[in-house]
């Protein structure tokens, strides 16, 4: 048996490996995280005083209306978004803060 | 994670697996439960209602999944991957890999401070990748375990979970565990995939955005669902005009799909009335071959749906396109009327069928049957020898199928193969304890 002990690698060397085995993968998700932020704001931005349907929004910001209604729905589930009234078949979203005040 | 000795190994926490842990763990035989997701319930925990009783499926599922989780002769091992089996002279020898976390799963509470903090968004495959959640977040709000886990393919390692959760669960370093599992008897509950969404280029290749699949639909119409209401993905408009198109994904030679799924025309007419329910003022049309009502009170089912005023048309649809507006407009054939017809839509369901459930590495449908040594069907699904005489065993002795890992069937079905894998399970241990003693 030998008495050479080989210690756990420390939390912040792990952390490093970490970051560089997942290097491709963090900066791709940088780059997508970046664009749905910007996506986010433009939405919270043009339905904050008055409620808009999705394709209105999606007109607004000049997306496609599918990727809008995601970015709405997931806004929606974690409370930044709400459900704000209909507008003949399309549903109204509005920003939580402002609709609540 | 310690090695395991068990009386059986049941592989998939679906409706299937859970019911047969639950019947030979209440049996006092040891049993663990292998799921590759981060929760059990499979695909029922994410439908709304259950045909012919319209039951709420949580709450018919979320009390076995709570069972089987407190059970005490129940090891529940979710994210975990099978990576092989070996016959050894007494049972199985099973080598499995708890996928990490990166969460400490006994500090975990299931707050989700840190699915909050998660500045990264992504589409959430619970509902089929129309509703969303976070890079780091408990799998759905009745996951089982109730514990965080995080996406490390879509995690920018900022770090914000960690600073955010309050029982410092947050584990960056966790790393692949392996263990092994010695276990007498095997079962098989892997479940079932739908046809893919893009397998006939003749009904929009999967690109119409307004065609949708009937999980699609489910996810719609349960409270808990992407929208939180019935709209279609394409612009979120609230359709007033529904179209079901059957055998979209079966009974099809060239999806090499030639058999009948046994589900669709049930869920077609189920979601039928729940949509009637949801959107009362929505026209509803299933076009259909035959209608295949086999079961207990399902003809009963049938008929009530076409008296809620659901249009049942006999034809067969052979091509969808969309119009300028991502309506749908499909050209179907009417088989009694001997004409063919074209008609706009503002929403699509594909009653797409079951396909075997793809392996642990998601590149073959047979990988689960190819580890356990099983030959497959015609149909690809697991063979049963003998399905009359024992509708469960499986070619290798000690090895039982249960739900749909041996073939399309509804959740009645499905049940009823769990309970009876576990009692051929259960006479299977009880025979090789005798020989054990006697030898």
């Amino acid at each position: 048996m030998s008495d050479i002990k080989t210690e756990a690698p420390s939390r912040g060397e792990m952390l490093k490996r970490l970051r560089e085995t997942h290097a491709v993968s963090v900066e791709r998700t940088q780059v997508l995280f970046r664009a749905q932020k910007q996506m986010q704001q433009a939405i919270c931005q043009f339905i904050r005083e008055t409620p808009k349907t999705v394709p209105e929004i999606a007109a607004e910001i000049g997306k496609p209306s599918h990727e809008v209604l995601w970015f709405v729905a997931s806004l929606k589930k974690y409370g930044i978004v709400v459900e704000a009234g209909m507008c003949g078949d399309y549903p109204l979203y509005q920003r939580a803060k402002e609709a609540q005040a | 994670m310690d090695n395991l000795h068990v009386d059986t190994l049941v592989v998939g926490g679906g409706i299937a697996g859970m019911q047969a842990a639950l019947d030979l763990a209440d049996q006092g035989f040891q049993v663990a439960l292998v799921e590759r997701e981060p929760s059990i319930g499979g695909k029922m925990i994410t439908l709304s209602k259950v045909f012919p009783t319209l039951d709420c499926c949580s709450c018919i599922t979320t009390p076995k999944m709570s069972a089987v989780a407190h059970h005490p002769n129940i090891h529940l091992l979710t994210y975990c991957e099978l990576q092989s089996i070996e016959e050894t002279g007494s049972g199985f020898h099973a080598a499995i890999v708890q996928k990490p976390r990166y969460v400490d799963a006994r500090k975990c509470t299931g707050c989700r401070e840190c699915e909050y903090a998660c500045p990264v968004t992504v589409p959430s495959p619970f509902d089929r990748g129309l509703g969303a959640y976070r890079a780091i977040r408990v799998p759905f709000s009745t996951a089982v375990p109730q514990k965080a886990v995080l996406d490390m393919e879509n995690c920018i390692l900022c770090g914000k979970c960690e600073k955010e959760c309050p029982a410092g669960a947050v584990d960056f370093t966790q790393q692949p565990e392996p263990f092994e599992i010695e276990t007498t008897t095997i079962i098989a509950a892997s479940g079932f995939e739908l046809t893919p969404l893009n397998a006939k280029k003749e009904y929009g290749g999967g690109k119409l955005r307004n065609v949708v699949d009937p999980l699609m639909m489910e996810r719609f119409l349960a409270p808990t669902g992407p929208y939180g209401r019935v709209l279609r993905p394409g612009d979120g408009k609230e359709p007033t005009s529904i179209a079901y198109v059957q055998c979209a994904g079966s009974r099809d030679q060239t999806l090499g799909v030639e058999y009948c799924s046994r589900v669709c025309c049930m869920y077609a007419v189920k979601q039928a009335m729940l949509i009637s329910g949801a959107l009362p003022m929505a026209d509803i049309t299933i076009y259909y071959m035959d209608i295949r009502t086999f079961g207990k009170g399902y003809e009963q089912f049938y008929q009530n749906a076409k008296a809620m005023g659901v249009e049942f048309v006999r034809g067969k649809v052979a091509a969808i396109r969309e119009d300028g507006e991502q309506n749908p407009v499909i050209k179907v054939e009417l088989t009694e009327e001997g004409r063919i017809v074209e008609r706009t839509f503002d929403l699509v369901i594909l009653s797409l069928g079951m396909t075997p459930a793809p392996g642990s590495n998601g590149t073959t449908s047979t990988s689960l049957s190819a580890s356990l040594g099983l030959p497959l069907g015609t149909d690809k699904f697991i063979a049963i020898p003998a399905p009359n005489a024992n509708p469960c065993a499986s070619a290798r002795p000690g090895i039982f199928v249960t739900g749909t890992a041996m073939g399309p069937m509804d959740i009645v079905d499905s049940i009823v193969t769990a309970s009876s894998a576990a009692s051929a399970a259960s006479a299977y241990i009880r025979e090789h304890q005798k020989e054990a003693v006697y030898a």
